[in-house]
């Protein structure tokens, strides 16, 4: 590894988010919070001279074309967690404690919406409009828009472009990367100008409708409201909303070829979708039924609740139709499996990814038939295509680490907290980047009265999750730190 | 007719020893691969390339009608389909046993898109028999199935089972359905004609041909019919069962498929989407039972050796399976497979001769189907303008033949002794094989 190397390409993200900062700024400037103007200033231009100061570092590296696998996962597990500091920087201008605003901004890059605020009056709208932009930003994936709109990384896009999201599949629309990139953008920016104009027209205020679009495409789950979707009283709102999260939930590869180039049959031909689909109904029917019989609920709120919150939880978005923490334990059981799924490949939504239960239930079903059939030859298939032995193997032990973490981090909050509800759901809330899980820390409540070991591991699972382990797995091996100086 | 044939494989003999004695046969060879049994042949023997414009130039291939590459190498007989056409308009028949190549010549694109030098057929004798066996094994109990006008009449082999109703009975007391004849029967493996005293006996191979509906009535009156076959088991996973496994998946059967090399196991459960692939070999007793092979509806023998084809489908039938069709490579095991009870026999052979029959036959007429392995056949023959009117009982007929059909304008008759014979009907008649000349020339006097 080459460290002025990975330092020129860290400058160049800096200088890119310091331009993103003025944003908000500019937002501030006109609803004539000054304050704000002040505390989103002074976070871009650490921005800036931080990448100045990267860049001068890294001065006779300017051409990314040998970057190496290594470098690729190191640049982007450095770009999401310095950006996430620099994003947490306004946070202190309105008295939030620097682990708390930490630990928001990384909440709102990985889009998963826990939050540490208990009161949301004492804060303006920049405030809110900052940490929904940030969700959006991270929903796409910020190495995704930096490839997307900076020409300088060229091939090693490739690298950093797969290195961020390591799905079981290499999923390009277009042949060249940058225009890969763009095509992503492209379908998510106009999916969540469509949703901003919905809400408008269904009557939400015009800054929350930009808000809660921005945090429902990203599948993130911040809202302006402290009680989530549930505050606007509105079942349109809800429904559409709903739409939305499902939306982001599909591969936005897919959506591109389905809305933008007219081939409906690639979105619903897709094994992955269908069975997200099949997912979402066969769910909602069971929640749909608890709701209806144990909380003495009318037909439409259940339905209304039960779609919602299946689709809420599924894509790990985390808004909220209702405070699910307050529901029977068997609603809440079906809620908790939904953190486990996740996605689809290629979404906004994190998670475990629907391809990867779907390749397992199908892993599983396998080694019965050969049970029984011992001298049969029975591959894998996804989508009719035979899943190679090397991405089978990857796939399963993906899901192996993803359980050991989530034991090992679960167990560790019981001890700090003494409340396995905490400690459990907790880090599948996070690592799954869902966002609210049950009992204090529910929809309803906060993450900010938690020990701070615990926002720290929760952090550290936060950018584990939304980085599919990979670049994090990487760094525990020795070879990984073998710096090159020449 | 001048037919040049280019090649000395198995086949090309076949065709020869089929047509030397009506048409003027030239067989062309590369040197020294002649086999000994061309020497029996009245035919003209020339050394040489099939690519060698030399060659067919000395040869007269000009003057030829048809040119039948079927040499062992694919590219050797495109090369020689291409040659002659330098020289003459000749029809050209040539022989593929690569799916790729025969893809390549052979799809509705290339057909669109035909020009003068092109290969006018292409025979993959494999895919042909992929066809037939999907054909028989189609239509429950019955044995063989040929359909004919379309679909509207059909000829179905039925083997007479013990508490069959027709046992012993002669054929005028069988209480039929209107539209349907017995043309033939195949008692102890030999195929002869009946006639209306003939008795019925056990074990008899009968043919039955007539209107579909009349065979179905046929068929739920006489045979178990609401038997429809959903399970089938294949033994070889060769080019004709990765495509009869891939026909049948498309009509939702249970299928089974054993094949013994591993690699070719992992390519077939990768293309195929149901079929169950098991890797082991077909003659291993223990595999055929603890996987239950012998009780899937119809079990299939594709593998590219006649003796484990045979060992494989006498296993089967120990276990008791109820139809079994096996593939036969040489055209002299034929009879053996027949006399120790298999079903039906089955030949690539049989099925690309019977299509370079169609090509041949001048005059109208062309053969429709071969029957047991080409004792029989199915003729389809056109009424010259010239013919008179006439009854069919009145009819002196020089051999024994039976006309199973008759195709007037749309209408498709079955006829009996009173119906009439027009100008410009067309006939389906069911024939021995070594009458087929005679019947041809009554006709066409």
């Amino acid at each position: 590894m080459k460290l002025p190397l990975i330092a020129s390409a860290l400058g160049i993200i800096l200088l890119a988010f310091g331009g993103i900062l003025l944003l908000p700024a500019a937002f501030a400037g006109i609803e004539n919070e000054y304050f704000a103007v002040i505390a989103f200033i002074v976070a871009s231009i650490c921005s800036f001279a931080l990448g100045f100061l990267c860049r001068w570092y890294g001065r006779l590296y300017r051409n990314f074309d040998l970057l190496k696998r290594t470098d690729g996962l190191l640049i982007v597990t450095l770009t999401w967690v310095v950006v996430a500091a620099i994003g947490a920087l306004p946070y202190l201008f309105f008295g939030l404690h620097p682990l708390d605003a930490y630990f928001e901004s990384v909440s709102g890059f990985t889009t998963t919406g826990a939050t540490i605020l208990t009161d949301f009056s004492l804060y303006p709208k920049a405030f809110f409009f900052w940490r929904s932009l940030t969700q959006w930003l991270g929903g796409m994936g910020i190495i995704v828009l930096f490839v997307a709109i900076l020409p300088q990384f060229g091939v090693a896009g490739r690298q950093i472009f797969f290195a961020e999201a390591p799905g079981p599949s290499e999923d390009k629309i277009t042949p060249r990367i940058a225009h890969t990139a763009k095509a992503l953008w492209l379908i998510y920016l106009l999916l969540t100008v469509l949703e901003i104009l919905l809400l408008t027209l269904a009557g939400m205020p015009f800054f929350d409708a930009i808000c809660n679009s921005l945090t429902t495409m990203a599948a993130g789950g911040f809202s302006p409201h402290p009680q989530s979707i549930m505050g606007y009283q509105n079942n349109t709102v809800t429904w559409i909303i709903s739409l939305f999260m499902l939306l982001a939930g599909a591969s936005f590869a897919l959506q591109y070829k389905c809305f933008i180039k007219g081939k409906v049959k690639a979105l619903f031909g897709n094994e992955e979708f269908r069975f997200y689909l099949t997912i979402i109904t066969i769910f909602s029917l069971f929640l749909f039924y608890f709701l209806f019989n144990t909380q003495a609920n009318t037909f439409s709120d259940s339905l209304r609740d039960s779609v919602f919150q299946i689709l809420s939880i599924l894509t790990t978005t985390g808004f909220s139709s209702a405070d699910f923490a307050l529901w029977a334990v068997p609603a809440q059981a079906i809620i908790f499996a939904m953190m486990f799924i996740g996605g689809c490949a290629g979404s906004a939504g994190g998670g475990i990814k629907v391809v990867r239960i779907l390749f397992v239930g199908k892993f599983l079903k396998r080694e019965i038939d050969q049970l029984v059939h011992p001298k049969a030859i029975l591959p894998i298939k996804l989508g009719g295509v035979t899943v190679q032995d090397d991405i089978q193997r990857q796939m399963i032990s993906f899901l192996l680490f993803y359980i050991v973490l989530m034991i090992f981090s679960g167990l560790t909050v019981t001890m700090i907290e003494h409340d396995a509800a905490i400690g459990f759901a907790g880090t599948a809330a996070t690592i799954g980047n869902v966002g609210p899980g049950f009992g204090a820390i529910g929809p309803m409540g906060s993450f900010g009265f938690l020990h701070p070991l615990t926002k720290i591991i929760f952090i550290i699972d936060m950018l584990v999750g939304r980085l599919e382990l990979i670049p994090f797995l990487a760094m525990f091996c020795p070879d990984f730190w073998s710096f090159n100086k020449n | 007719m001048e037919i040049l044939i280019y090649g000395t494989t198995e086949m090309s003999y076949l065709v020869a020893s089929r047509l030397h004695q009506q048409h003027n046969i030239t067989i062309l060879h590369e040197p020294g691969e002649l086999g000994e049994k061309f020497g029996n042949l009245d035919v003209r023997i020339v050394e040489g390339s099939g690519g060698d414009l030399a060659v067919l130039e000395h040869i007269e291939a000009k003057k030829s009608d048809l040119f039948i590459a079927c040499s062992l190498l694919d590219e050797a007989n495109i090369v020689a389909c291409w040659t002659i056409k330098k020289i003459a308009d000749t029809e050209t028949i040539c022989f593929i046993n690569k799916a790729s190549l025969y893809k390549n010549f052979s799809s509705s694109t290339h057909d669109r898109y035909h020009v003068k030098y092109d290969i006018d057929s292409i025979i993959w004798p494999e895919k042909l028999l992929t066809q037939d066996i999907f054909r028989i094994i189609s239509v429950p109990e019955a044995l063989d199935v040929e359909y004919l006008a379309g679909g509207k009449a059909k000829l179905f082999e039925y083997r007479i089972k013990e508490g069959s109703a027709m046992i012993d009975t002669s054929i005028m007391d069988c209480k039929f359905p209107k539209n349907v004849l017995i043309p033939g029967i195949t008692r102890e493996g030999k195929l002869f004609i009946p006639n209306g005293s003939t008795t019925i006996l056990l074990d008899d191979k009968v043919f039955f041909i007539g209107l579909s509906t009349a065979l179905d009535t046929l068929a739920a009156d006489f045979f178990k019919h609401d038997k429809k076959v959903k399970s089938v088991s294949i033994i070889g996973g060769g080019s004709v069962g990765f495509m009869l496994a891939e026909k049948l998946e498309r009509t939702d059967k249970k299928i089974k498929l054993i094949e013994q090399s591993q690699e070719r196991c992992e390519f077939l459960a990768n293309s195929l989407k149901k079929t169950l692939v098991l890797q082991g070999n077909g003659t291993d007793l223990e595999l055929l039972q603890s996987e239950s092979i012998a009780t899937a509806d119809v079990c299939i023998c594709t593998t590219d050796n006649d003796e484990k084809n045979l060992l494989c489908s006498l296993l089967m039938k120990q276990l008791g399976s109820k139809r079994i069709v096996t593939r036969v490579g040489n055209i002299q095991n034929y009879q053996l497979f027949e006399h120790v009870g298999i079903d039906v026999v089955v030949s690539p052979k049989a099925s690309a001769l019977t299509e370079v029959l169609n090509r041949v036959q001048v005059q109208d007429v062309d053969v429709l189907a071969l029957i047991e392995g080409g004792k029989g056949e199915v003729l389809r023959l056109t009424l010259p303008d010239t013919f008179k009117e006439i009854q069919i009982k009145d009819l002196k007929l020089s051999a024994n033949a039976i006309i199973g059909v008759i195709i007037r304008g749309k209408e498709v008759l079955i006829p009996n002794g009173l119906a009439l014979l027009l100008p410009q009907d067309l006939l389906k008649i069911f024939v021995m094989k070594e009458d087929s000349d005679k019947i041809k020339e009554f006709f066409f006097r």
